[in-house]
């Protein structure tokens, strides 16, 4: 790990509070170029909101977050320029075809249209998506509209890459691609911050991972330091003794106590 | 995706908007992009025309052709010469409610884009540019849609009343249009203001009704303007005018060319001009709110929990079986929260409200008003009834339609129980308290001798609802898609159950004729309710339903 280097993410400080409950408690974080962080956590513990402060799509919190060394709360959003997204939910323009949407992205990110359009064209038809490149995104399965967002991401050759879930969907030879995909970028220099709950991806492919829970950092370090640390065996078990979560047994079979208890009821 | 031709228009105002600080490059590809998808959308009002569109390249002016066939329709009115203020109103205030109630059912959904923020906040594109696409797409969404709903009544204008008039006819278009513009968003505003998450839509979904009402209730004021009856088309000052804005709108129009003079035609053209203007700098001013508020958008609630103890008692109530009250709350939860059902019937059932109030009105306009109290307008009641053959039309339709697979999944019971647990929920859950809220008001006006006769009224309309049924190609509840709305199939069957409706207050009129003949009447609606329920969903018989073919979710 190149230490000397600047980090191209430093966020010191970030609290932030919705109405009714605080989402961050001073998280301190630097990344660094080529790494990839797994960022994980809980549901609720803060990833996305984290994640889209960053993106500049939520405002009002408290602390200072540096992209290439810039504040980003100083107006100036040429940064998001280096930046590419893939967000949770698959959110795009479904009635427009993938070239309509490729191209259109590719131009909000200041490219050529036609340059958008060839490149596009290109890395769908890599991904498989050729026959469907001139149809309408809405009638595209799950996989197929990850395949399109992850595309949109990086159409751009950005600097930074953040993902939330994205694999989600995918049939295991894509993931193979994409997760090779990411080594590959990474090793080119490239950041990316990936927060998922699929546990064994994030332990395969992540040279450092990030755990929060309830809005602070609980674990920071690579794969075998967190195991070091916690003597446990998978992430999933560290992520487990981390959160505090001991009683997925007990959790279970009442649950299933639960469903034969009204089942014969006819 | 089509390059536009009002991009093109555009293009000349490049330097415009790049002095203003706005890449114009970038904008110009969002408005493509907007007005793209705009064309692939289906319009609430204009669902019929989607169909025969769906499979070519959408053009988001195809539906505009359809307000050009009603802009045509106006020019009667403006070919005769004198009574400006009255042929003005009329044309107006037809114009205004077009726009007004496009802009709030078709082009919300498109101002409250959700998708926006997470697709183009987290691109380099500064909040200017943004703002300023934003702006420019619903101005040329306004802008074609005046233009096919006024253009043929401007161009008559020009050659019949002479180019000033056609100037005046303009500007006040434009002022209309900034009013109309301002108007809707400050309402949306206030909306977001007070409420957030969820709870928001809804409430953008009542607003609706009641801009729908209000509209309704203000154009018959309009023609009430002048003393038809007599047919002498006199106008009569009067303060409620102040509140009817097509009225502003028209008073220049007297002013300049009619004969009209005096203080109140002046303070009309007064409010006509310096009100939108006001409003429009006010609404700029806020502009930055609006986007602010419009995050809460996406802000989810911190849930709350159902109260579905009213629904659970009903359906013990009403219902004979289990499945059928199952199917009962299914029903009554689904059009409790299903927005697309809202949207399309909630405007219906302002109607419902309005309608027979507005008969009543026409007929003491009219000069028959001698005597309300003893007449048998109250019959009027039975077009409330207009809101059950929508309702009933749209249950099959849902914006997640997709999840009817849960019918091909569970064991089902006789079709029969899940129809008639669907109905009896449509009836009790929208019906019923419209006509109860109608009833009150009724016996306030008329007395209390018309009780008897609202009894009939109701179980008449019981029946109705069981006819409405039988006449629609049936349906599983909630298990089609809006935009496969296949409305033509339906005018035919609608106009069939107008007449059926027009039958029903007939046998109801002549029973009113005979002494008692309405406690006779009673009895025999009462049976027959018993009889048509019993024979048209029985008890525990299987049978395919025919629209089961038709539900296209796989």
């Amino acid at each position: 790990m190149a230490v000397a280097e600047k980090p191209v993410i430093s966020i010191s400080g970030l609290w932030m509070n919705y109405s009714d409950r605080m989402v961050l408690r001073g998280i301190d974080l630097e990344v660094y170029p080529g790494q990839i962080i797994g960022y994980i956590g809980p549901n609720g513990a803060g990833k996305s909101t984290t994640v889209k402060i960053m993106l500049g799509l939520v405002e009002g919190y408290n602390g200072t977050v540096e992209i290439f060394g810039k504040d980003i709360a100083d107006g100036d959003n040429t940064y998001k320029r280096r930046i590419g997204y893939v967000p949770e939910v698959a959110e795009l323009y479904d009635s427009l075809t993938a070239r309509e949407y490729l191209c259109f992205i590719g131009e909000l990110y200041g490219m050529k249209r036609s340059d958008a359009d060839d490149k596009a064209k290109r890395l769908t038809t890599l991904l498989g998506l050729e026959k469907a490149y001139d149809m309408r995104i809405s009638s595209f399965s799950k996989g197929m509209k990850q395949k399109v967002l992850l595309i949109s991401s990086m159409l751009h050759d950005p600097d930074i890459l953040f993902l939330d879930e994205p694999l989600s969907g995918l049939d295991a030879n894509s993931v193979m691609v994409v997760k090779e995909i990411f080594a590959s970028l990474a090793a080119r220099g490239k950041t990316i911050f990936y927060s998922s709950h699929i546990m064994d991806v994030v332990e395969k492919i992540s040279s450092r991972i990030v755990l929060i829970a309830g809005g602070d950092i609980v674990a920071d370090g690579s794969f075998a330091e967190l195991k070091d640390q916690s003597r446990e065996g998978s992430l999933e078990e560290i992520f487990n003794q981390l959160t505090g979560f001991d009683k997925y047994r007990d959790i279970a079979g009442e649950f299933v106590t639960i469903i034969q208890e009204g089942a014969a009821d006819e | 995706m089509n390059d536009f031709r009002v991009l093109k228009l555009l293009d000349r105002l490049e330097g415009l908007f790049c002095r203003a600080g706005i890449d114009y490059g970038v904008m110009r590809s969002i408005l493509q992009v907007k007005l793209t998808m705009d064309g692939r959308r289906a319009p609430t009002v204009l669902a019929a025309t989607q169909r025969s569109a769906e499979p070519k390249e959408g053009s988001p002016f195809r539906p505009q052709w359809v307000y050009l066939i009603m802009g045509t329709f106006l020019i009667p009115l403006i070919i005769p010469s004198g009574h400006y203020m009255l042929q003005m109103s009329l044309v107006l205030g037809v114009v205004m409610f077009m726009i007004t109630t496009t802009l709030v059912s078709d082009f919300s959904s498109v101002l409250l884009d959700l998708r926006d923020k997470n697709i183009l906040f987290s691109k380099p594109v500064n909040r200017r540019t943004l703002n300023m696409a934003k702006n420019i797409h619903v101005l040329i969404y306004l802008f074609t849609l005046t233009l096919s709903l006024a253009g043929p009544t401007l161009i008559v204008s020009l050659f019949r009343q002479g180019p000033l008039f056609f100037l005046l006819y303009c500007v006040a278009i434009v002022l209309m249009n900034c009013f109309i513009l301002v108007i809707t968003g400050f309402l949306y505003l206030l909306i977001l203001k007070l409420f957030d998450g969820e709870r928001l839509k809804d409430i953008i979904n009542y607003v609706q009704i009641v801009l729908m009402i209000a509209i309704t209730v203000g154009y018959q004021l309009i023609s009430r303007l002048f003393n038809l009856a007599e047919f002498s088309a006199s106008f009569i000052p009067a303060w409620w005018q102040y509140l009817i804005p097509p009225v502003w709108f028209a008073a220049p129009f007297e002013l300049a060319f009619g004969g009209g003079r005096g203080i109140h035609f002046s303070v009309l053209s007064g409010l006509a001009i310096i009100l939108p203007l006001l409003l429009i700098i006010i609404y700029i001013k806020l502009m930055p709110q609006f986007e602010k508020s419009l995050q809460k958008l996406s802000a989810q609630e911190v849930g709350g929990r159902e109260a579905a103890r009213l629904s659970g008692w009903l359906s013990t109530v009403v219902c004979r079986s289990r499945e059928e009250g199952m199917f009962f709350r299914f029903t009554w939860s689904m059009m409790k929260t299903e927005r697309d059902f809202k949207l399309k019937v909630y405007p219906t059932l302002g109607f419902s409200i309005v309608f027979p109030f507005i008969f009543i009105l026409n007929m003491i306009w009219l000069g028959d008003g001698g005597g309300i109290g003893n007449s048998k307008t109250y019959l009027f009641i039975y077009f409330s009834a207009t809101l059950m053959m929508t309702v009933v039309q749209m249950l099959r339709y849902s914006g997640s339609y997709k999840g009817a697979w849960i019918y091909k999944v569970i064991p089902l019971p006789g079709d029969h129980t899940v129809y008639r647990g669907m109905l009896k929920a449509a009836l009790l859950r929208l019906f019923v308290p419209v006509f109860l809220a109608e009833a009150v008001v009724f016996t306030v006006l008329y007395g209390v001798r018309i009780l008897p006769d609202l009894v009939v009224v109701l179980f008449a309309n019981f029946i109705y609802a069981v006819l409405c049924f039988l006449l629609l190609p049936r349906s599983l509840p909630f298990s089609e898609r809006f935009e496969a709305a296949k409305q033509k199939e339906f005018t035919g069957s609608s106009f069939l159950m107008l007449f059926l409706l027009i039958g029903m207050v007939g046998l109801h009129y002549l029973a009113t004729l005979l002494t008692g003949g309405v406690y006779i009447y009673l009895v025999l609606l009462a049976v027959g309710n018993y009889l048509l329920w019993r024979r048209t969903f029985p008890e525990g018989k299987r049978t395919k339903p025919s629209g089961m073919s038709n539900m296209d979710i796989f």
